[in-house]
């Protein structure tokens, strides 16, 4: 077990590389780069730049080079300086970036996961346990509902229904007196308030499938030996129900949660376009439209980095939950 | 009340001999006018805060009476240079936030324009300048000599006195050795009125207080189109000396730089250069000054104590404390934020002026319609010099163009585009705006199609191919291509490709990413685009016109020839070429007279040829102000040359309580 | 407390002694098929959806109107009704609509639309509308209905460009649901043929295709759509375009499968049979297709059946970047970015009908696809 965790790390490594270079090779790849977006942009408000200030530009940013030789420079400085860059449109280095980001989008991502699990696991029990009644349907109901609406739509649609029915639409993550304002109770409170609609439309969606997973599982499970024979020697609902099939059934769910690990730490990105919600997905989206290739290039790689680990983790759980497959990894 | 009955006098004073002063054979512009105005203003005083005695901001006044400001009068420029601003309706109220929204620091000129402080700026009908930073000026007789003379006592946003040396200094150290990235603008160029020849204007110091700018040739534009191209005709000299390479050497800059988070000193010097306003250490003369990272989430402008301009009251200006701006992803959030009622101050396009009239009430604002000096709001350039040869044929044919606007029902598109609001008539300048010409609104603009076949049969594209498009006379595909870097006109376009192949024209669009569109304008593959041309004056600003530069598509390749000297691109013939030679004997005329007669003469040239062709007149702007703003301009033309809402003057904006 | 609702026998699962009898000699098919019957939501779901790809294999004969019907005086018209009692109260035996007329409000310049009761136009079965080629054989104008001329039939009202939007979601749904359906299976194909190898063969060519497959994972999938969008021609036919579009999602949709599959094989290939099999000198690719992938191709057809959904709401989001398929083609995802807009949702809330379809089309496959599991699942009773 230890010499195969210890193998796939040390593969882990070139593919990382690997996968550094095609991405930094694909943000290039749609037509034009940071200037022509930057002059483009520039050009929208009356201010037109010529050729010759977009040549002089390009040759100071360090964008005349090829694709080659900009991912040679750009490795070189992170393998010898930790140096990732340099952010063109935030004028900061993309660690700066990624790190005014980097809290909300946790708070946003944990707050959002722990709903999921707190509700989907609860209904998926409840759902399996009580088949075919009416909780069962009205659940399930729900959580369908909310995955079969496109997330964008729905946000946009409960932001509306917020701005028509209370006269705000809970627009960002704070009102606006609190956005600059030292962390307080109320500015938590008012962060709490505008969590329910991304809450709401990232949790629901992912839930629908958790509760059927679980509720599939429970199904499952319920009907195994061990549980009719717990049963047969007269132990109490709860204490069979949590004792066996909740457990076994949690295997699947956990096994899964590697994959996870990179959805975490970008949040939901075009759902946070639509709520306008200062984390990372929005600003990563920004980056690669207007080719802000390092701070592109830097996330990408990160998300990478967490594909792979997250790969790592699945399989390694899955081959200590399952024998079969251990039994595989020794003889290979 | 009596102090400021004095001041006006002596204002009306300064002004009428500053008139006097000036080049007697045209009309100059505002400097005596706008104590009239004051004055017409001054009779319906309100109650206000100006019966507490307080001059200035009570956040102000608190900060002197804690001795951590100096008082106001040594704050204001002396006396008799203050600027007194006019008021739209009434005399305001300190307080409050102006809120509003962009989409973070690559917008900078959201917050750009509406603070902007030009030396001279435009009047409210955008037809001649005024002075703003400027006290007033003086020109010599055959329009050579500028003489500018600034405000005594007049301060940076950090209390350090601006003068002409920080005039002299922004020339010498930075325009002229081009720091921040832009070349020296045409402005302070003259044409010798024989060769053509260019000449670069000289600037001296007079005294503190004054300076000149001296030309070889005649320029009798010059204020006008330093008022467009240079609108900051100076920098924080006491500033600048501590960042630029020149003083404290190339290292040190670097150094600086990276302190900033910038990378590269060069990117740091045309951000500190050009976009000063963003950033919190950079005095400006501006009402509000930047006091938080443009970056945040929300960039926070907040009153400059040293702002140089009062009501007629003498309360220093700006009523409102703070610009409070919110960084959004979506423009549908800066909808719902106004439906909301979040931000109390913001420009829309006519496509939301039905959602937030109907919501008015319930968002408690109102919505002003105000104008454009634009020529259509659905319309169609073609490019005189598209890379294929047989379609720039085709392009120039002035047949060609009549049969693409007599091909296309603009009752449909008005309706159907501009939701009724614009008129169904053809690219045009609008009535009001100069260069209008009676009847362009009406031509070609009536629904045919018989004509338009007729006149296509006529061109020789008779040739049909397979799925029932015209082909060229020689059998090869014939296909109009439009490139468009936005989804914005998706279904106008959608419109005018079932017209036009109606009329048995192949039409494609295409949608490329804002960036690489630039890219293919400069690089000749942009045969047609939806841009329409907003331009108050061709003879202030030529750019959208005569074929200078690379930039509006209709003239394509024509402008990259001007721009190399004739080394690249296509040489202009015809009615273009009669444009620039219209336009050199307009850069080197000595009256004004003449030059409003040569920009007429462009107009005609481009009424004649249609080479914007229009589906749809222009669309007002309508602008969602909350109801407790006041002093807003009902009616205002929103131009780039005139700083879309700076025109409005925000300093006098106030927040009624 | 002793009756525990818990282990109460499914309903569903109840299989009726002589069908159990039957199921003795039954082939595994057949048992799924005996099993899914039993299953209601999903047979429901199964009616639904052969309905809903029935309407789009008719669709043009089925929508009243085309895709290029533009009018600008029915732009944003509400859903009209259709009658069979008039103004007077008298009944018609056969449905009518009264004429629409048309003006706006001075002050909001809103659209409004009144009824003009004077007038009335009947619905025609089989009526004229405007050409178009019946299943690509033949030119025809026949369409299944529409009013009498010059009256205007919008069931569910009109969009921005005086379009009938219910013509647009049953045209829509030809690329809507088919996409989803090409670009599943070419991933299944995939998928399968890379995951059986990988799961199989083991060794230093299952190292290398994970890895692959984490590669493609961390494709940038924006840039990529970007960088496609960019090299498109303009005018390639609508078929070429979807092929594209289904291309991409297949490419990277086929990684997920792969996986399952690998997984199944790794478990699967040392079962006692397999190895029997292997012993008895049986070659690999027997063994794969003979005695492996029978052992859970149906959960593998559910697997691919609950990742429709998944694309047809993936074509939606491409839609609201503004990539993907654009009008006067229309699509679901299409008609969804028309109906995101804050103005149309505030004021013209029928444009959201297109969201009801998708809807009930993500809930039918969902449905579908747990009742094949039920069914396949070779432990269920």
């Amino acid at each position: 077990m230890l010499r195969y965790t210890f193998k796939r790390i040390l593969l882990a490594i070139p593919v990382v590389f690997f996968i550094s270079f095609i991405v930094f090779y694909i943000i290039q790849l749609p037509p034009g780069d940071y200037v022509s977006t930057y002059a483009a942009q520039m050009a929208a408000s009356g201010d037109n730049m010529t050729a010759a200030e977009m040549d002089q530009m390009r040759e100071y940013l360090g964008l005349n080079g090829s694709v080659i030789e900009q991912y040679a420079v750009w490795i070189k400085k992170i393998a010898l300086h930790g140096d990732f860059g340099f952010s063109f449109n935030y004028n900061k280095p993309v660690t700066e970036v990624i790190k005014q980001y980097m809290g909300l989008t946790l708070v946003v991502s944990l707050v959002t996961m722990v709903f999921h699990y707190v509700v989907a696991i609860p209904i998926g029990i409840y759902t399996a346990v009580k088949q075919y009644t009416a909780g069962d349907y009205i659940f399930s109901g729900i959580s369908f509902i909310g995955m079969a609406t496109p997330n964008f739509l729905l946000a946009i649609i409960l932001m509306f229904l917020s701005y028509k029915w209370f006269g705000d639409p809970l627009l960002g993550l704070f009102s606006s007196e609190y956005v600059n304002a030292a962390w307080s109770m109320d500015k938590v409170m008012d962060m709490l308030k505008h969590m329910i609609i991304p809450v709401i439309v990232i949790g629901v969606a992912g839930t629908a499938d958790l509760i059927r997973v679980m509720r599939g599982q429970m199904l499952d499970e319920m009907n195994k030996p061990n549980v009719v024979t717990a049963r047969a020697k007269g132990l109490s609902t709860m204490k069979i129900l949590f004792k066996y099939p909740t457990r076994a059934a949690l295997n699947p769910i956990v096994s899964t949660f590697g994959w996870s690990l990179s959805s975490i730490f970008t949040g939901s990105t075009i759902t946070a376009i639509v709520l306008n919600l200062p984390i990372q997905g929005p600003v990563m989206y920004n980056a690669l439209l207007g080719q802000d290739m390092y701070l592109a290039g830097t996330w990408l790689l990160f998300m990478a980095l967490l594909t792979v680990l997250g790969t790592l983790i699945s399989d390694i759980l899955l081959a200590w939950l399952d024998p079969k497959i251990r039994t595989e990894f020794r003889g290979s | 009340m009596k102090k400021s009955r004095i001041l006006l006098a002596l204002l009306i004073v300064i002004s009428v001999i500053a008139a006097g002063c000036t080049n007697n054979n045209t009309a100059k512009p505002s400097a005596s006018k706008t104590p009239a105005e004051t004055k017409a203003v001054q009779e319906t005083p309100v109650a206000t805060n100006a019966g507490t005695g307080s001059k200035e901001a009570p956040v102000l006044a608190t900060l002197v009476g804690e001795s951590k400001l100096p008082p106001l009068a040594e704050r204001l420029p002396s006396a008799s240079d203050i600027m007194v601003e006019d008021v739209v309706d009434e005399l305001g109220q300190y307080g409050g936030d102006w809120t509003m929204s962009w989409t973070g620091p690559g917008d900078k000129w959201a917050v750009g324009m509406p603070t902007e402080e030009a030396l001279f700026r435009f009047n409210k009908e955008g037809t001649a300048i005024e002075p703003n930073v400027a006290k007033s000026y003086e020109v010599n007789a055959d329009s050579t000599v500028f003489t500018i003379h600034l405000r005594e006592g007049m301060k940076w946003s950090d209390g350090m006195p601006f003068t002409a040396d920080d005039v002299l200094f922004y020339w010498e150290h930075m325009l002229t050795k081009e720091t921040f990235g832009k070349k020296i603008y045409d402005a302070y160029y003259s044409v010798d009125p024989v060769t053509g020849e260019k000449a670069l204007a000289e600037v001296k110091k007079v005294n503190d207080y004054t300076f000149t700018v001296t030309h070889k040739y005649p320029s009798v534009q010059f204020l006008e189109r330093v008022a467009i191209d240079n609108k900051w005709f100076f920098a924080p000299a006491h500033f600048q000396k501590t960042i630029l390479p020149e003083f404290v050497g190339e290292a040190k800059t670097a150094e600086i730089a990276k302190d900033w988070g910038f990378e590269d000193p060069k990117a740091f010097l045309v951000d500190t250069g050009y976009y000063f306003w963003l950033h919190q250490k950079i005095p400006t003369l501006r009402a509000w000054v930047a006091t938080t990272d443009p970056n945040s989430d929300q960039f926070i402008m907040e009153r400059n104590p040293y702002y140089w301009k009062t009501d007629s009251e003498g309360h220093q200006l700006p009523y409102m404390d703070r610009i409070v701006v919110t960084k959004i992803q979506d423009p549908s959030q800066g909808l719902l934020g106004t439906l909301a009622g979040d931000y109390n101050l913001k420009s829309f396009e006519a496509k939301d002026f039905t959602v937030l009239k109907e919501n008015e009430a319930k968002g408690n604002y109102r919505v002003l319609l105000w104008t454009q000096p634009s020529w259509t709001s659905a319309g169609v350039q073609l490019n005189q010099t598209t890379e294929d040869l047989k379609l720039r044929q085709l392009f120039q044919d002035i047949r060609f163009r009549e049969a693409l606007s007599v091909g296309v029902d603009r009752n449909e598109v008005t309706e159907i585009v501009t939701n009724g609001l614009a008129e169904p008539i053809q690219a045009s300048v609008p009535e009001g705006v100069f260069g209008y010409q009676e009847g362009w609104a009406q031509q070609w603009a009536q629904f045919d199609p018989d004509r338009a076949n007729k006149l296509l049969d006529e061109i020789g594209l008779t040739k049909r191919d397979k799925d029932g498009f015209r082909t060229f006379p020689d059998g090869s595909d014939l296909t109009l291509t439009d490139i468009e870097s936005s989804t914005n006109a998706d279904t106008f376009l959608e419109l005018l490709k079932k017209y036009y192949e109606d009329l048995g024209l192949k039409f494609n669009v295409k949608v490329v990413e804002s960036g690489a569109f630039n890219d293919m304008k400069y690089a000749n593959q942009v045969p047609m685009n939806t841009e329409a041309i907003s331009v108050t004056n061709v003879a202030f600003r030529p750019d959208a016109l005569v074929p200078l530069r690379v930039i509006t598509p209709w003239f394509g390749q024509y402008g990259l020839y001007s721009e190399t000297g004739g080394k690249e691109g296509v040489k202009p013939e015809g009615d273009v070429a009669q444009i620039l030679d219209l336009w050199n004997q307009l850069k080197a005329s000595s009256s004004k007279e003449d030059i409003s007669r040569l920009a007429n003469e462009i107009y005609k040239i481009h009424m004649k040829n249609q080479w914007q062709i229009g589906y749809a007149g222009p669309t007002p702007v309508p602008v969602a102000v909350s109801n407790n703003m006041r002093n807003v301009p009902e009616k205002l033309v929103m131009a780039d040359e005139t700083r879309g809402i700076g025109q409005a003057h925000p300093a006098q904006f106030y927040l009624k309580q | 407390m002793s009756t525990l609702p818990l282990f109460r026998r499914p309903k569903t699962a109840a299989i009726k002694p002589e069908a159990s009898l039957d199921a003795n000699y039954s082939s595994q098919w057949r048992l799924i098929y005996l099993r899914f019957k039993k299953h209601k939501l999903a047979r429901i779901s199964m009616v639904i959806l052969g309905a809903l790809y029935a309407i789009a294999l008719f669709a043009q004969f089925l929508a009243p109107y085309g895709l290029e019907s533009y009018d600008s005086k029915y732009v944003n018209a509400p859903p009209m009704m259709l009658r069979f009692v008039d103004a007077d109260g008298k009944f018609h035996i056969r449905p009518f609509v009264y004429e629409l007329k048309s003006g706006r409000d001075p002050e909001t310049m809103r659209k409004i639309f009144e009824t003009n009761t004077e007038k009335r136009y009947s619905l025609q079965f089989f009526a004229k509308g405007e050409e178009y080629k019946f299943l690509g054989l033949f030119q025809t104008t026949t369409r299944l209905f529409g009013v009498e001329q010059p009256g205007r039939l919008f069931i569910l009202g009109t969009d921005a460009m005086g379009r009938d939007l219910f013509s647009r979601i049953v045209l829509g749904s030809q690329i809507s649901l088919s996409i989803p359906l090409v670009g599943v299976g070419i991933s299944f194909v995939i998928g399968l043929i890379i995951g059986s190898i990988s799961g199989y063969f083991g060794g230093w060519l299952d190292s290398l295709i994970q890895r692959i497959i984490e590669i493609i994972r961390s494709f940038p999938t924006l840039p990529l759509w970007m960088a496609l969008s960019a090299a498109i021609p303009p005018r390639i036919p609508i078929v070429t375009l979807y092929f594209y579009i289904v291309l991409i999602f297949a490419l990277i949709g086929w990684t997920d499968l792969a996986r399952v599959v690998r997984g199944k094989f790794i478990s699967l290939k040392n079962e006692d049979y397999v190895v029997a099999a292997k012993i008895a000198g049986v070659g690999d690719a027997k063994i794969i297709m003979k005695h492996l992938l029978p052992g859970f191709i149906s959960y593998l057809v559910v697997a691919t059946t609950l990742a429709i959904p998944g694309m047809i709401l993936a074509e939606t989001a491409m839609s609201f970047l503004g990539l993907g398929i654009r009008s006067p083609a229309t699509s679901w995802g299409v008609l969804l970015q028309e109906a995101q807009q804050i103005e149309n949702i505030a004021l013209y809330p029928w444009k959201l009908f297109p969201l009801g379809i998708v809807i009930l089309t993500v809930l039918t496959y969902n449905f579908l696809g747990d009742g094949l599991r039920d069914a396949a699942d070779p432990y269920k009773k």
